[in-house]
Formats: C-alpha cells, structure tokens, sequence
C-alpha cells in the first residue's frame, strides 16, 4: 500500500497544529486589546488582531481545534454506524434492511438545516450538541453508500468462495466485503468531513454552534462579515483556513481511496499523433474489398510505448471469409477497430495503410471515416447487450443506422426496417421492431445487431467474436446466418474468433495471431491439414480433442507487449526452438500459393 | 460382484423454484430445476451439459447445500444437507468446494492470493497458524505456481493462473467433492488444455468426486465418466460418456452434438438446426419441455411430461 506523501502530510500538519495549540506559545484567545482593534498585521500579531483586539492567528487555530474536533467527530461516529447499518443491512436482507436501511430514509426527509435548527433549539447550542445532529444528519449517506457497496459485492462469486469455504457471515462482512467497499466509503467520509466544517461554520455563523467567546471559523466569519469595510482582512483569514482544510481533506481521501486499491491508477493519454502521408504509388494489389498492409497500433503505457499490433497485413476478397484467429492479447480485436477507425482513445495507428474498396481509410478525416462505417464498412461485436442502446427500440436503432447514410427517411426506409428484420430470422418482425433489447435473447439481440450492420449494404462486416457468447444451438443459427448473407451480398467478412472449430466451419482463410503479428497466414483447409507455424500447430493441438483424450495445453503464457522476447515473439513457449530463433524477430515468408508464414524452421514442417 | 459402495452424493428428485413473490411483485415463479435424480460415486466424474438456462450452475449449488431444494433431498456421505445441525454443516463445508467460471470475479481483488488460499484451512483450524505459509505454498506448487506467488493480488495475474489459484483456494481443505462450474469456458484455448490437465491430475491424486458443468462437449468428452443434458432443468437424457456422446438417444443431445462447430471435416455430420430459442423458464411449455424446439415432435408431446427410462426421457425413445 503506498500512500501519496502530500495530501497525508498536508493534514497531519492541520492536525498536528490543532492539537498542539495549548502548548504553542500563543495567546489567549479570548483576552481582548480594545485600544489595538482592527491592528494590522504586526510581529507581535502576525494575523492582526480582530473588532476587540483578540488576536487572529491565536483565535483561527483555537478555532481549527474547536471545528476540527466537531467535524472529525461527526463523521466519524456516521461513518462508524453507517458501515454497520449499512453491512448488516445489505447483507442479511429481509426484515434487518427495513429496519436499518429503510429507516434512514425517514432521516432523509428532513431538511438537514432544518433538523440542525430544530436540535440546537431544544439542546442549546455549543460543541458537545453540534457533533451528535451533525453526525444523524450524515448518517444516511453512509449507509446508503454502504448498502449500495454490499449489494454490488455480496454477488460476487468470490463471496460465494468464502460460503463455500464455510465462513460465518461475520467473516464475509468484515474480510470479504467491507475492503471491497472500502473506497466509495472514503470518499463519503472526505465529503461528510469537509460538508461538518462547512456546517459547522454556518450553524456558529448563525449563533447556533459554537457560543462566543469561543473561537470557532463560523463566529470568526460571521463577525468579519460586520466590519468587512472596515478591515476585509479579517474574512480572508478564516475562509482562507476553511478552504485549506477542505482541499487537504479532499485530497487525502482520494489519496487514501487509491492506495488501498491494489490495482493502482489508469494511466492517461497524450496529444494526438499524425500518421505519416501514405508514399505515392502505393495502392492495393488486387483490388479486394479490404486490404490491410504493414498496420502497427501504438499505446503510451507508464512503461513506455507498446506495439499490440505490429506490422499486420491482411486482404479479403468480396464473397470471402477471412478468419482472424488468437487468444486474448493477441491483438485480433485491435485490428479490427483500427480498419474501422474506432480504436480506444489510448491507442494510434502509427504505421500502414488500410484500404476499403481502393480508397485509403486510415488517412480519412473523421467525418469522412464516419460516413465510411455503418456503410460500406460494418462491425458487429461479442456482446449485443452492451452494444445495442438500452434505452431505444431495435426498430429504432435500425432506423438510425439507415437514417445516417439515406437521403431522406419516411415510410420507405421503416419497410427496410422490417424487411431487415425478418431477413435475419426475427420472427414477428414488425412487433419485435418495437422491442427495446433487454426483451430480446441473446442470439435474437445478435441477429438485430446483424440487421443493423448490413442495413447499408456494406462491403466489408468486421465480426468481432460474434457467437462467442452464444449457446451453441444458437451459435450455429448465427454462422449459417451470416453465411447466407455473405454468399448473396457478396461482402468480404472479417471473422474474429479464438475457435478454431468454428474457423474450420467458415473461413476461406485464415491469418493466425500470436502476440501482435500474423505468424501464418493461408487458405483455411491447408493451414489446418499442415500448418507451417508451431503455434498454428500447438493451438490445433489444444482444442479438446474427438476421441476423448485430453489436449495437450501450450506451456507457459503469452508475453506481455512490453516484455517481447528479442526474438521471434512465440520461441520461450516453442517446442522447435533453436538458437537462431532468439537472435532476430523471423520475417513473414511466402511458402505457398497465398500461404505465409514467421518461422525459420517451416521448411521442416512442409 | 458384491453391492456397490454407497455413493457419495446422491440428489433425490431435487427440484429450484425462484419464487419472485416480494411485498410488492407478483412475478411467475420460475423453476429453474425440475426433478432431477443423481448420484455421484467418490472418485467420479460426471459432467453436466447445457446451454444457459437450463439450470446446470443452480443444480450444482444445490448439491452443494449452497442453495436450498425447494423439494427434494441432497444426501452428503449419508447426511441430509438440509436437516444437518449447524456443527455437521460446518464440517460437511470443508469436505466439498466449488471452483468458479469467472477468473476475474472469483477472486477477492482486495487481498493477497495467499491469504485467500489460507481461508480454509484458518476457518476450519486444519492447520496451526505457523505452518499456513507452508501450506499455501504447497498447494500453489501442485498448481503449477511459485511459492513467491502468494504476496500477489489476482489483478497481477493472468486468466489460467487466476483460474489455478481457484482451484487452490478450493483443494486447500482437502475436498472429497468439487464442483466445477465451467472453469475452463472463460479461457484461451491453449490455457483451457492446461487446465483440464491439471483437474484431470489432481481428480486422480486426491480421489475427488468431480461435477463438471460445461456447455462444451468436447471438453465434456475429454474429462468425465458419465454426462446428464439438461434442458430448460430437466434431464433430458444421462449415462455413460462414450454411450451418450458417441450415440445419443434424445433429439436434444443430437441436436446439440450437430450444432458444436468441428475441427474434424469428417466428424461434421448433417446439421440439425434447432429453430428458435429456448422457452423462458418462467413458461415453460407443457409435456416435453424440448418439444417447442424438437425436430421430431409430435402431439402426444405436449401432453405428458416424459419420464427418464433407461437415461432417456423421450416419448420417441423406445
């Protein structure tokens, strides 16, 4: 756990001053100087002393203990109960959640500074009432925020690990959860802190906190609001000290919120790069509805600059499947977004071209680009739950997406909508148009996703594991779908995948990733019968075998990006490892009628 | 021959209703397991197959006394799950363990692996404070981890070793019983191999009785003794691997065998394609659950529920 020195230090000092004021060489607070009022600021009184000579630094410090204590306090016995209510709450349910969460509520309803009033009313003002009001007050808020908490984690399967491990629920609440909703718990007790000093001030301000003559910032604030012609120093002294406190508090909470989450904080991004302009003369080569030459993807990590995708060249022809397969880092996904311009804001393309239909893509101005996707070039992803609008109709969206490339809309393009529809195989497609997509199962969310993606005719469908999250009845509705469509639009397809089984099912051809490059690349029914890579061979080998013997797994694990070997990127996991593997990155090499592949030793395996 | 050994588990009509019935909703229940009969020897493993909703993961947190049957009884060693006194809970807790599909939410992010493998046996004091290190240690070597290994926090690790160090935190109270709620189905294929090799390994070293739910089928194949296809919480059909899987009886299983994307060209037989989607749990059809999506239905379908004879429950079927 590491801390942040500044906000800790900037606090501690605060407190540190608090504490020591009655062993600090000042004043008394309360012993007044009438001749020198209004005095400015002097080596004797460093501050000035206030409307009856008191002086200020003496009064502001005493004043920080009295404010301090009272919103260190406060917050502190809310945030104390609230974690209890709140845990107990959320995660025994039933009767116990009426009884602890539900009557908050009731608190909720008053108007706080009302309630404040009403108490100091009846209780008297000073310090000892002001914690115990102030305290109910932010009580609510901490509970909430803790039964909030407990609900997200109390259906974690690692809450039902420690079930099962036979914990009590003591246990669970103390070891399992409350860590895990140990930050938003911080930043409620900065808020409830730093909202204590505040009220506190304001209540003082208005004669119902703190009683004169003891200091406190809300009575310095209020008196030098009366004489603020007079001497605007004054008022700047203690708003100046609220406002510090405040800053510190919230800084060292969010200090504190960081620290105790192990997975440290997410890096942020730099300008924008340019890509270099494109040489002149350089054009695909066989016109093919995508081609994809030499793309290398940058991101800026705190450890430096990483290439997820290097060096990356592919080309689909109309009609044609080209299947992209790898396993997760692989870098698949990336080359998709990329082609399509749509590439997370942390990542660049830094290098290649990427032409769709002869037209240069990568180099596009973003308005040109946007009229570019959704329609001659289309993407359809893993999950339509997320990538579909919760909030609007299939229909709708469907709408939208041919809407943005038409011309005009009306009742023409909303019989494309249906027609779309039912192409797809919703059944009942002018009612299920009108079905927001949390109505829809999961392999009719992805057939409207297909519907969306196809409405303008594109040329090129980039599928980024689509079947993925499918059962397998569902799935194979899915690829005999996209199959017919392929056949009778003639578009190229992109199929992302980490199944081979389901790459043998429809790819023409397949280009293999490993670690950010293509290792081989081919016709689909000769990579599998004699794949010319290790890796093509290993990952064949790790699929679960027909015959019902185990697979044989793949040692080791893919290296990160920023930690390549030196070397070809797959040689520390290879079985045909040889020396020369280790001492320069192998090129891609022509072995065949449009089969390549990135190993020295691919003759042996001919 | 004499009799057989007494299983291990065995579930006797074990049935999960839902109930939505708060203060203020009134939704249909759903029934997301219906009368199943199981039982499961020490040593076995038997897989259990289908497709989301069909309530393989709720069965197996019943057989686990995570979950309450509505109806039925889940006997553990000759214990009644659900009569056991709090104390024969507690020990019962220790003897069977679950491992997670979700390498990500499986492991508390706020806590160091070693100390989430130590929970066992702390909670169960099966092993003095002073030799917990060492334990810990020695069970993320039969993982395949390094010893160094137990400082970390999941976060620092990858999906296969996320998915190892479950199974540590699961085999740290020495199980006769695990359940393994598709543990590979999050992994990278090369990852996946890896670790069926090692449940495979530990199955034989430690004698555990294994319940493998997957919707995979070749993974299925490659690991079990027997397989029982659910659908829609109903077992559709159940017996030996090579006879179910090799042979299937029940148009579900046939169908599902044919829709499962091949390697093989030659294993890639005509295609049943289902129609539709399965019914939502909460309406299920009458009669045969499967007949809404069923190739070969017929009338007498919809009228009664088919019983399980001979692993099969099929009016079609013999």
């Amino acid at each position: 756990m590491r801390l942040r020195p500044a906000p800790v230090a900037a606090v501690a000092a605060i407190a540190v001053l608090a504490v020591a004021v009655p062993i600090l060489p000042l004043d008394n607070p309360t012993r007044m100087e009438i001749a020198h009022r209004f005095a400015a600021p002097s080596a004797a009184h460093w501050l000035g002393q206030d409307e009856y000579g008191r002086d200020v630094l003496t009064r502001l410090l005493w004043g920080a203990r009295v404010s301090l204590s009272v919103a260190a306090a406060s917050a502190g016995i809310a945030c104390v109960l609230g974690i209890l209510l709140g845990l107990v709450g959320g995660f025994l349910r039933g009767i116990v959640e009426v009884l602890t969460v539900r009557s908050m509520d009731v608190v909720l309803c008053f108007p706080p500074l009302l309630l404040a009033l009403l108490v100091v009313t009846l209780l008297g003002p000073g310090a000892g009432t002001l914690i115990p009001v102030l305290a109910v007050l932010y009580l609510p808020g901490f509970v909430r925020v803790v039964y909030a908490g407990v609900l997200t984690v109390r259906s974690q399967d690692y809450v039902e690990a420690v079930r099962a491990l036979g914990a009590g629920p003591v246990r669970i609440m103390g070891r399992t959860i409350l860590p895990n909703i140990a930050g938003p718990v911080l930043v409620q007790f900065s808020l409830a802190a730093a909202s204590a000093v505040v009220l506190e001030s304001g209540l003082s301000f208005l004669g119902l906190g703190v009683v004169p003559p003891a200091p406190s910032w809300g009575l310095m604030i209020g008196a030098a609001r009366a004489t603020m012609t007079q001497s605007p120093l004054l008022l700047l002294w203690p708003c100046a000290a609220l406002t510090l406190t405040i800053l510190a508090m919230n800084a060292l909470c969010d200090a504190l919120r960081d620290a105790v989450d192990p997975h440290g904080v997410p890096a942020r991004r730099r300008g924008a790069v340019r890509l270099p302009a494109l040489l002149p003369g350089l054009v695909p080569t066989r016109g093919p509805a995508l081609e994809v030459r030499n793309l290398t993807v940058a991101i800026d990590t705190p450890a430096g600059v990483i290439h997820p995708v290097r060096d990356v060249s592919l080309a689909v022809g109309a009609g044609e499947t080209l299947a992209i397969v790898g396993e997760s880092g692989s870098g698949k996904s990336l080359t998709g977004l990329a082609v399509l311009g749509l590439l997370p804001p942390i990542a660049r393309v830094v290098q290649g071209a990427a032409w769709v239909e002869g037209q240069e893509v990568l180099r596009l101005p973003e308005p040109a680009r946007r009229k570019l996707r959704g329609g001659a070039i289309a993407m359809i992803f893993q999950d339509p739950l997320s990538s579909l609008n919760p909030v609007h109709r299939i229909g709708d969206q469907i709408h939208e997406a041919l809407l943005a490339h038409a011309r005009r809309g009306g009742e023409r393009l909303r019989q494309r909508v249906v027609a779309l529809l039912t192409r797809v195989g919703i059944p009942d497609p002018a009612a299920r148009a009108r079905a927001y997509p949390h109505e829809l199962s999961g392999g009719m969310r992805q057939r409207a996703m297909i519907a969306m993606a196809i409405a303008n005719d594109p040329r090129v469908l980039i599928a980024d594991e689509p079947t993925t999250a499918l059962d397998v009845t569902i799935q194979a509705q899915v690829l005999t779908l996209l199959g017919d469509l392929r056949r009778e639009r003639g578009m190229g397809v992109v199929f992302i995948t980490h199944s081979l089984p389901v790459v043998a099912e429809i790819a023409d051809r397949v280009a293999v990733m490993y670690a950010g490059e293509i290792v081989e690349q081919g016709p689909a029914a000769t990579v599998f019968a004699k794949p010319l890579h290790p890796y093509t061979s290993a990952l064949l080998a790790s699929a679960p075998h027909e015959d019902g013997s185990l697979p044989d797994g793949i040692p080791g694990i893919v290296p990160l990006p920023h930690e390549l070997p030196p070397g070809c990127a797959f040689a520390p996991r290879c079985r045909h490892r040889i020396p020369d593997c280790d001492a320069q990155r192998p090129a891609l090499v022509e072995t065949g009628e449009g089969h390549t592949s990135r190993c020295l030793r691919w003759r042996e395996f001919a | 021959m004499t009799a057989a050994p007494s299983p291990l588990l065995v579930a006797e009509g074990v049935t999960r209703r839902f109930g939505a019935r708060g203060l203020f909703t009134r939704a249909r229940p759903v029934q997301a397991v219906t009368d199943v009969w199981l039982s499961l020897g020490r040593g076995e493993t038997v897989g259990l197959v289908g497709e989301s909703g069909s309530g393989k993961s709720t069965l197996g947190r019943m057989l686990l006394g995570l979950l309450p049957p509505s109806e039925g009884q889940v006997w553990f060693d000759g214990v009644d799950l659900a009569r056991a006194t709090p104390a024969e809970r507690r020990a019962l807790r220790r003897r069977m363990q679950i491992v997670f599909q979700d390498p990500h939410s499986s492991l508390d992010p706020r806590r160091t692996i070693g100390a989430q493998i130590a929970d066992g046996p702390t909670i169960h004091a099966l092993v003095p404070p002073a030799e917990r290190r060492a334990r810990v240690e020695g069970l993320l070597g039969q993982v395949g981890l390094a010893p160094s290994h137990a400082d970390r926090y999941p976060h620092e690790f990858s999906g296969g070793q996320r998915q190892r160090i479950g199974i540590a935190r699961a085999l740290a109270t020495n199980p006769e019983f695990l359940v393994a709620d598709e543990p590979v189905s999050a992994l990278d294929v090369s990852v996946q191999a890896q670790v069926l090799a090692l449940l495979a390994d530990l199955r034989s070293r430690f004698g555990l009785a294994l319940l493998f739910i997957s919707h995979d089928l070749a993974v299925v194949r490659s690991l079990c003794d027997r397989v029982v296809v659910l659908y829609l919480g109903r077992v559709m059909e159940s017996g030996p691997v090579a006879q179910v899987l090799e042979a299937p009886r029940h148009p579900y299983t046939q169908a599902l065998l044919s829709a499962a994307p091949s390697l093989e060209a030659s294993r890639r037989r005509t295609r049943i394609l289902l129609q539709g989607d399965p019914p939502s749990p909460s309406a299920p059809p009458s009669g045969c659950v499967f007949r809404t999506r069923c190739p070969v239905a017929m009338p007498a379908c919809a009228e009664t529920v088919p019983a399980l004879v001979d692993g099969v429950a099929c009016l079609r079927v013999g």
